[in-house]
Formats: C-alpha cells, sequence, structure tokens
C-alpha cells in the first residue's frame, strides 16, 4: 500500500510542477527569457482566486477564472513593461541583457510579492477546490481535487501540445524556439510570437497557481520558492525543452516524494539539489536539452 | 580620464564619510555601518560580473561561508576575532574555488544556476546541522568587535576603503582589462594569448576573499550569525541590485548601490511595509531608464568630454 | 535681604512661567518600541495591542503626566532588520523600553542588544526557552530582558495538563504522534512533550519534525496514518493554514491537538475555508474568556479598533505596555536598571492571567510565573467558524466536537 501511496501523491505533485514549469520553459525557448516573477505571478493568481470566490463570494469558478485572468494580465505587463524594454533598449549591451532581464523580472516579482503581503498579508491563503470529498483507489484515501489537480494540468499540458502542433501560429511558435531568425526570414513578426508566448505563459502559470492554491494553499512567501522550483525542473529538462521539463517535473515530484516519505519530511529539497548540481556538472545541457 | 574622474567623485565622498562621526548620531553610523560592509558585497560581487563577465547568484554562499568559519571557531574554540576571520576569509576562498573550478566550464545561466544552487545547499546544510550551527536561529558569538558606534563605523569605512582601493586599482590594471576582454568574449581573449580561466579563477578568488572576510565582520558586528543575515537568497539578491543599480563595471558604483539601498529601506521605515516594494519599484525604474547606474551616467559623461 | 526676597520671588516666577506651559503641553512623551513583523497576522497584531494600551493610558492621564508613544519598527521577520530596528529605537529614538517580536530567532538575536545597550525588553510572543536561560546564566548582563510569554517547556505542559482532561479522561485516548516543525523553539517543547505525554498516559508512537519550508503535508499525514495514533500533537508556528487544509481534504481521521499559532488569529478560518472546523489549539487568553476581568473588555475593544479577534499576542503586548508604565510609575525614572528593579516587583492581573516574573535564581529567569492563579493557557477549538474555549472545565464555553471524518477510539 505504502507504494502506491507514494506513486499516487507523486503524480499529482508531479503535475503540478510539470504545468508551472511548462510556460517557463517554452518562454526560455521561444525568447531566451527566465521570467524570475514566476512564482509571484503563480501567488498573485491563486491570492485573486482565493479573494474572488471566498471574499468577493463568486464561488470556486469565477474565482478560478478570475485568477487565470489576473495571471494573464501581468504576464502581459510583465513583458510589456520590464522584458520588451530592455531588449529593445540601446544603452543595453547584448551580452548584458541576460542580466538585465533577470534583476529586472526579479524587482517586478518581489514587488507583486510585497503588494500581496501589503494588501492580503503573507498568510498562507486557500482556494476553495472545485470539488471536496475523497474516493478510495486501491485502497489509498485519495482526495477528488487531488486527481483533479493532476487531470486539469495534464488537460492543460494537452491543450498546449494541441496548439503547438495543430495550429499556424503554434507551428510558428515551434520554429521559433529552433530558430528565431530563419523564421523572420518567412515573413513571420518575431514580436507577434513573442506575445503570443507571453499569453500563452500567462494562462499556464495562472491555472498552475490557482490549482497550487487549492491544492497545497499560497503565501506571499512561497514566491521565491515557486520561482526557484521552476527554475530548478526547467534546469534539469534542458533549459528550453518542454518534453525534458515534464520529466523533470516527475524525477523531481517523485524523488521529493520518496525522501519526505522514506528518509525524512525536513530534507525533503536537498536530493533534488543533490541532483541538481550533478546533472549541471556532468550533462549541464540537462536531460533533453540541446546544444 | 576615467580614473582621475572616478577619484575627483570618491575622494570628496569618502573624506566626508571620514569626518562623519563628528556630525551625526549613533544611529545613523550604525547604518553605515551596514552599509559599508554590503558595499564590500557589492565590489566584489561586481568584479566577478562586471570584469570577468561571470555572473555569480549566489553572492551569499561565499559571504556565508567565510561568516560561518568565523562564527564557529569563536563560538566553538574562543578564538580571537582577526584569526577567525582570516581562516574565516580562507574558507571562502576555499570554498569558492571548489565551486568555480568545474562551474567556470559552464557558459551562460548555467554558472548562474550552481552559485544559486550553492545558496541552497548551505542554507539546507545549516538548518539540518542545527544542533551545531544554531540553524535558523542563528548562532551568538561571545565577542563583538565593538559595542562603540563610532569604533564600528570606522571598522567598517576603513575595510570598506581599502577594498575598494585594492578593487578598484585591480580593475583598472592590465589584469582587469584582461578580465574585462574575457568577459566580454572570450574566445578572442584566449586567442591573443591570455589565460582565461586562470585570470577568471583569480578574480572568483579574490571575490571570494573580501565577500567571507566581509560577511565575518558583519557577523562580529551583530554578534549573531543567521541564515537571514549572511546566508539567505534575499541577501544576495539586495547585493545583485546594489551593482547594478550603482553602475556596473564601477566597483564604486557598487558601494554607491550598496550605500543607498542601506540607506533608501531605512529612510522609508515611516511606510513600513511598503518599503521593500518602494525600493524595488525605484531600482526597477533605475535598471530600466538609467541602465548604467548612478555612475555609469556619470561617468560615461566623463568619457565624453 | 529684601533684594535678596525679589530675586527669589522672581526665580520662582520665572520658574512656574517655565512650568506652566510646560505642563499644559504636556511633557515629552514616554517612547515605547515595538518591533514585530507587521505583514503578518501575529505580527501585527503586536504593535496592535500596544497602541490599545497606550490609549488607555494616555486617556487616563498618561503615566507621571507623561504619555506614553508607541513607536513601530517592521523586523520582516529577520535577525538582522531586528537588531537594526532596536538599534535606532535605542540610539535614535530614544524609547525607554521595547516590546519585541514572536519570533524567537529575532528575539534571540536583540537579547544580547538589550544587554549591550542597557534596554529594558520584553517579547510577548517567543517561546524558546533560551530567553529566559540566558538571563538566568549571565544575570548581570542580560537583566534587561523579561519573557512576556511562555517558554516553550511552559505550553508543553500546559497542553499534557488540557489532555490529561480532553484526551485521556473525555476522548479514551492512549497513542498519539507529535509532529512538529523544524525551529528554535519546538526543540524544548518536543523535549517536554516526549516526556509529559507519557506522563499523562498517552504513548508516544513517533516524533516528526517537518520542515518549516513545507507546502506539501501528504507524505507526512499519510506516514502518521499508517502509524495508527489516536490523536497528533502539533508544535506549529510558521505553518498552520497549509497542514490544516491538506489535513481536512484528506480526511486525515486523527483530530489534531496542540499548539498551532496561525490558529489563534481570527483570519484563520477564512484562510482555510473552514478546514479548521475540530482544531484544538493551545491559547492563554481567548475572547470568549473570562481570564481575568480585562480580558473580555479587551477583546471586544480590539475587535472594535481593528476589525478582528485578536491573536495571541496581542493580549501579551497590550499587558506589557501596562507593565512598563506601572514600572516606570514605580520606578519614578525611566532609568534602565531602575525601570528593571521595578518590573522585577510586577504583580500585575492583566488580561492574560496573574503576571509576576521569576526571580534570577530561576531557570525560567525573567518569565512568568506559570500555574493555577497566574498564568494557566487554555486550549480552543475552531467550531462552526468561532474558537470555542473547551478546557479547562470552569472556563469552557462549549465542549470538544470534530468533523465527520475524525474516527475517534471506540
Amino acid at each position: 500500500m505504502r507504494p502506491l501511496q507514494i506513486l499516487i501523491d507523486g503524480f499529482a505533485i508531479s503535475s503540478l510542477y510539470a504545468l508551472g514549469a511548462t510556460g517557463f520553459t517554452l518562454m526560455f525557448g521561444v525568447s531566451g527569457v527566465l521570467n524570475l516573477s514566476h512564482g509571484a505571478i503563480m501567488v498573485v493568481a491563486a491570492v485573486i482566486a482565493w479573494y474572488v470566490a471566498g471574499d468577493l463570494a463568486a464561488g470556486p469558478y469565477w474565482g478560478a477564472l478570475a485568477g487565470v485572468a489576473t495571471a494573464l494580465a501581468f504576464a502581459f505587463i510583465t513583458y510589456r513593461v520590464i522584458v520588451r524594454p530592455i531588449q529593445n533598449s540601446p544603452s543595453i549591451p547584448r551580452e548584458e541583457k541576460e542580466i538585465f532581464v533577470l534583476t529586472g523580472t526579479l524587482l517586478w516579482g518581489i514587488m507583486l510579492q510585497e503588494a500581496i503581503a501589503y494588501l492580503f498579508t503573507n498568510n498562507p491563503k486557500t482556494v476553495r477546490p472545485l470539488i471536496t470529498g475523497v474516493v478510495e483507489i486501491l485502497g489509498v484515501r485519495t482526495p477528488i481535487n487531488e486527481i483533479l489537480t493532476a487531470a486539469l494540468s495534464w488537460i492543460a499540458i494537452g491543450l498546449l501540445w494541441l496548439l503547438v502542433n495543430r495550429t499556424r501560429a503554434g507551428k510558428a511558435l515551434l520554429a521559433a524556439s529552433i530558430n528565431p531568425r530563419g523564421l523572420t526570414l518567412l515573413g513571420f513578426e518575431l514580436s507577434r510570437i513573442y506575445w503570443l508566448v507571453w499569453a500563452i505563459y500567462g494562462v499556464l502559470a495562472g491555472i498552475a497557481g490557482v490549482l497550487l492554491g487549492a491544492f497545497l494553499g499560497v503565501s506571499s512567501d512561497n514566491a521565491g520558492t515557486l520561482t526557484a522550483s521552476a527554475f530548478s525542473i526547467v534546469v534539469l529538462g534542458g533549459l528550453g525543452s518542454v518534453s525534458g521539463s515534464l520529466i523533470a517535473a516527475y524525477v523531481v515530484g517523485y524523488l521529493e516524494t520518496l525522501t519526505a516519505y522514506t528518509v525524512a519530511p525536513s530534507i525533503r529539497t536537498l536530493p533534488v539539489l543533490l541532483l541538481l548540481v550533478a546533472v549541471v556538472y556532468v550533462r549541464p545541457q540537462g536531460l533533453l536539452g540541446r546544444r | 580620464m576615467l580614473q582621475s574622474r572616478s577619484l575627483r567623485f570618491a575622494l570628496p565622498v569618502l573624506l566626508a564619510m571620514a569626518l562623519l562621526p563628528l556630525g551625526v548620531g549613533g544611529y545613523i553610523l550604525g547604518l553605515l555601518t551596514i552599509g559599508c560592509y554590503y558595499a564590500v558585497f557589492a565590489m566584489s560581487w561586481d568584479l566577478l560580473f562586471g570584469f570577468a563577465g561571470e555572473v555569480n547568484f549566489g553572492p551569499t554562499f561565499l559571504i556565508g561561508v567565510g561568516a560561518y568559519t568565523a562564527a564557529l571557531l569563536n563560538h566553538y574554540w574562543l578564538w580571537p576575532i582577526p584569526a577567525c576571520l582570516a581562516v574565516g576569509s580562507l574558507a571562502a576562498v576555499i570554498g569558492g574555488l571548489v565551486l568555480a573550478v568545474p562551474a567556470l566550464r559552464l557558459t551562460g545561466p548555467y554558472f548562474g544556476l550552481v552559485t544559486l544552487v550553492a545558496v541552497l545547499m548551505l542554507q539546507n546544510l545549516l538548518v539540518l546541522f542545527a544542533g551545531i550551527t544554531g540553524g535558523e536561529i542563528g548562532l551568538d558569538l561571545p565577542d563583538v568587535l565593538s559595542i562603540d558606534e563610532t569604533t564600528n563605523y570606522y571598522y567598517a569605512f576603513g575595510f570598506m576603503t581599502v577594498t575598494g582601493a585594492i578593487l578598484f586599482g585591480l580593475s583598472r590594471s592590465p589584469v582587469g582589462l584582461i578580465l574585462q576582454a574575457s568577459g566580454q568574449d572570450a574566445v578572442e581573449a584566449a586567442a591573443l594569448g591570455f589565460n582565461v580561466t586562470k585570470h577568471k579563477i583569480a578574480a572568483f578568488c579574490i571575490s571570494a576573499f573580501f565577500s567571507g572576510l566581509a560577511g565575518g565582520m558583519l557577523v562580529f558586528y551583530f554578534s549573531t550569525a543567521s541564515v537571514g543575515t549572511v546566508v539567505d537568497i534575499a541577501v544576495g539578491v539586495n547585493v545583485i541590485i546594489a551593482a547594478v543599480l550603482g553602475g556596473r563595471r564601477t566597483i564604486i558604483g557598487a558601494a554607491v548601490g550598496a550605500i543607498f539601498l542601506v540607506a533608501a529601506g531605512e529612510l522609508l521605515r515611516p511606510i513600513g511595509q511598503l518599503a521593500t516594494f518602494v525600493v524595488s519599484a525605484f531600482a526597477l525604474v533605475v535598471i530600466l531608464f538609467f541602465p548604467g547606474g548612478f555612475l555609469g551616467r556619470l561617468l560615461q559623461d566623463g568619457g565624453r568630454e | 535681604m529684601r533684594l535678596m526676597r525679589t530675586s527669589a520671588l522672581t526665580g520662582a516666577a520665572f520658574g512656574l512661567a517655565l512650568a506652566i506651559p510646560g505642563l499644559a503641553l504636556a511633557a515629552d512623551p514616554i517612547k515605547i518600541g515595538v518591533i514585530a513583523e507587521t505583514s503578518a497576522i501575529s505580527g501585527v497584531a503586536i504593535p496592535n495591542g500596544a497602541k490599545l494600551a497606550a490609549e488607555e493610558i494616555n486617556a487616563a492621564g498618561g503615566v507621571n503626566g507623561r504619555m506614553i508613544e508607541i513607536v513601530e519598527y517592521d523586523d520582516h521577520n529577520s535577525a538582522a532588520d531586528g537588531v537594526r530596528a532596536f538599534q535606532r529605537a535605542a540610539q535614535q529614538d530614544k524609547v525607554v523600553a521595547v516590546i519585541a517580536s514572536y519570533v524567537s530567532e529575532v528575539v534571540l538575536a536583540l537579547e544580547p542588544w538589550a544587554g549591550r545597550l542597557k534596554m529594558p525588553m520584553i517579547t510577548p510572543g517567543a517561546a524558546s526557552n533560551d530567553i529566559t536561560k540566558r538571563v538566568h546564566d549571565d544575570y548581570d548582563h542580560m537583566k534587561y530582558v523579561f519573557h512576556g510569554y511562555l517558554a516553550s517547556t511552559q505550553i508543553a505542559d500546559a497542553v499534557c495538563e488540557g489532555g490529561k482532561e480532553l484526551l485521556i479522561k473525555q476522548l479514551k485516548m492512549k497513542t498519539a504522534v507529535v509532529m512538529s516543525e523544524d525551529a528554535a523553539w519546538t526543540i524544548p517543547l518536543d523535549e517536554e512533550y516526549l516526556k509529559c505525554l507519557p506522563a499523562i498516559g498517552l504513548k508516544v508512537l513517533d516524533h516528526i519534525r517537518l520542515s518549516p519550508d513545507t507546502t506539501d503535508f501528504t507524505p507526512i499525514f499519510n506516514k502518521i496514518e499508517g502509524l495508527k495514533p489516536d490523536v497528533i500533537i502539533t508544535g506549529i508556528s510558521h505553518v498552520g493554514v497549509q497542514p490544516t487544509v491538506q489535513w481536512q481534504q484528506q480526511q486525515v481521521p486523527i483530530p489534531m491537538y496542540g499548539v498551532s499559532s496561525q490558529a489563534t488569529s481570527s483570519t484563520f478560518w477564512k484562510d482555510t475555508n473552514g478546514a479548521a472546523e475540530g482544531v484544538i489549539y493551545n491559547m492563554v487568553s481567548a475572547a470568549d474568556v473570562a481570564v481575568t476581568p480585562k480580558t473580555i473588555p479587551f477583546a471586544a475593544a480590539f475587535q472594535k479598533k481593528f476589525g478582528n479577534v485578536p491573536g495571541y499576542a496581542a493580549y501579551t503586548s497590550y499587558d506589557d505596555v501596562y507593565m512598563w508604565a506601572n514600572a516606570i510609575k514605580a520606578a519614578g525614572s525611566t532609568d534602565p536598571d531602575k525601570i528593571v528593579e521595578a518590573m522585577e516587583k510586577t504583580d500585575y492581573v492583566g488580561t492574560i492571567g496573574r503576571i509576576q516574573f521569576l526571580p534570577k535564581t530561576d531557570t525560567f529567569a525573567h518569565g512568568m510565573k506559570i500555574g493555577p492563579g497566574y498564568i494557566a493557557g487554555l486550549m480552543v477549538q475552531w467550531q462552526k467558524g468561532n474558537p470555542i474555549t473547551i478546557w479547562p472545565t470552569e472556563a469552557a464555553t462549549g465542549k470538544a466536537t470534530f468533523p465527520a471524518f475524525i474516527k475517534l477510539p471506540n
């Protein structure tokens, strides 16, 4: 029963990690941006969902929708106000754009985090789950919300896959991640692709944030940790590789769950860090990264 | 030209700071004391980033190793402060070497990631071995640099001035130029016959030495070593923001940025929790609109003259 | 002679002239510094409780004709920010006493500075045993520090004392698992739990320490459930909402009982979407129990002013302001050594009980005297959105009830 329990619990948290990291890695693949306000945007989505569903009494569905919409809005703001001006700035040398984008999004993330703490306090919030109650899976009592979290994560990832592989805009996106210059030669406007990738990113981060809020609960203090965990997963899987980060999310999720069950809950994250160092030293491009 | 302009800016400021204890109270001195230590953190970081082109996301790994080594020696074996500081900074250099030698093979975000992970590991280890390190509670030390604010201020101020002079001199020396060349185009620099890796490792060691020493001194100023003061990612983030805010590649700018951040955080204390928000917003505006930072602009104008 | 009298009169008149405007404008206020993490609910309760006390004292004429002024500092839950705030309070703002933080880490970092800067200080909420142990070990330097909250060991004892009635007698429980966060204050807490729980007749099956950064508690609850204990004894403060919500979502059939600081705040119910139902936690005072005649009026005034029920540190910080004010009154001066001397003689009935400080010879030097007639402690349970006191029996306003998914022995 224990192995099954680990299997089930690890699956839910891993699916959520996968969803959180997908948008993050897609954005790096397409536009070379590592968005360090990622965790803060997830927190914003969760807290808005909590607020709209509870304080405004709009119910969990409207709450979730409001959370995702807010994340989308903040993704656009992040791009328009911080990332794009840095990318287009003539006074920042090209080799330093990266550190500027990192510093800029980091500061932006801190601002969002502080604003949430100011308006809603840094107490953790939990979004009311869409469905409550538990079911027995082969003797393991599992909350329906946990199954729902995993299912919704995979539906979102599946829709992304369809978008990328079955639509024209999606194919352009994929092409941009392989060779942006070639794409401009074909007459695509890169800026429109960037907007598209930020839109996808915003929706994915929003869904991930709301689901996290319903599954585990979220505090503004978690913003940094959330960014760091997305960052680690993405590096483990290979920067820019979506399938790599999906696999990495499961490696991280299960390694953490296994450690918490079999060793001690207090060192949950340590093996992941060790693995990360080992991977970066031995195979810096990550599991499925290309170089 | 650049040099003389930097000096013309730095000397009067330093002179004013040296005379400050005559005019202001203990509290402002205490604030500036912390500012001076942060200034050393930021200048050390700038040497590595601005000149060697390596983005170290984990300045607090070096700071923390130096600080905790010094603190543990003082707490358990009651070593005198200077000995603790010496061994602490040595430990930071060794820690830096262990981290840097393999990591310098990596480029781009990977080097940054390793440094970031190094901080997380250090933090985890400190908490894990809480019985020895004091964990989150921190380690209180029997010794303190001084309880007199003026004395503390002069320690920190003197330390910052000496460090600043060394790092600034280094950055303007041939070694600094090689570093800068290899930071901008490592392949070309190597083609010119310079041993890029060797220079970068040297830069890392120097950065580690001063970071570790400053970390140790900060710990003895508070007479408490805690994760939140010398290891936490947030501290490292402040160091990076300070350096970028003040102006990369200027060394002096990093110091200005650091003191500014500490002072701004305090001046804004009346608005309470929003202080961090305002400081971050201000820093964001500076890097968006004046990417050269405070000093970048000043020195750039000088270049045009 | 006449000349002298004239000059004496002139002098007196001159003196009066100086003194009268002084009286009219009131003398300089007495400043008390309050250092806390203001973005946290338990944190902001500290300055709020203090401000309420200061207002009342000032409305009643102040202390020796001087008004009390509360100077607030945010420590962002960081020892360094705390030390900086403390230095500012002492050296720049010239406060005469400090009320500091509910986080042991911060208080322990401030403690040596209280000694160095000779600044009387009291903590309204930190629990580490080391706070008073340092006073005991190095009285001459550390005598400026008072502990205005129970030490961890004392809290564990109160939890066990309540358990004797609630868990053993009423619910016939036999086994327990201790679940605490890895932090300074829980080390002595757990040590005492492991001693006092078996003493009241609860066998401790396991002792789990979790990282305060934990967000996913599923593995922990599953592990505990596998051991089949009758009750989970908690020692949590940095975490609270998340484990509670996950406990309810996963329908862990074991009640949670013990220390849960976040549960003491009135927003806990909303933050957990009602998952708090059935959680039992320790408090020194509750809004619905007349621990002393002052408790309920204070809670009502607090709720009226700030819109929520006071968190645990609000009661203590409110009392702390009164005790500083009384000590300053008794000392007749703001000299730190005299304030400390007067504070040691405190015998004050506050909102949390009758407060006396233990002498320097006691292991808990400058800690509060615990026991019947002094500070006792309550066990409170969240029931349908309200915190209901269920122990001690004479103060109880309700009986323990649990949500349907909880399986009690028999």
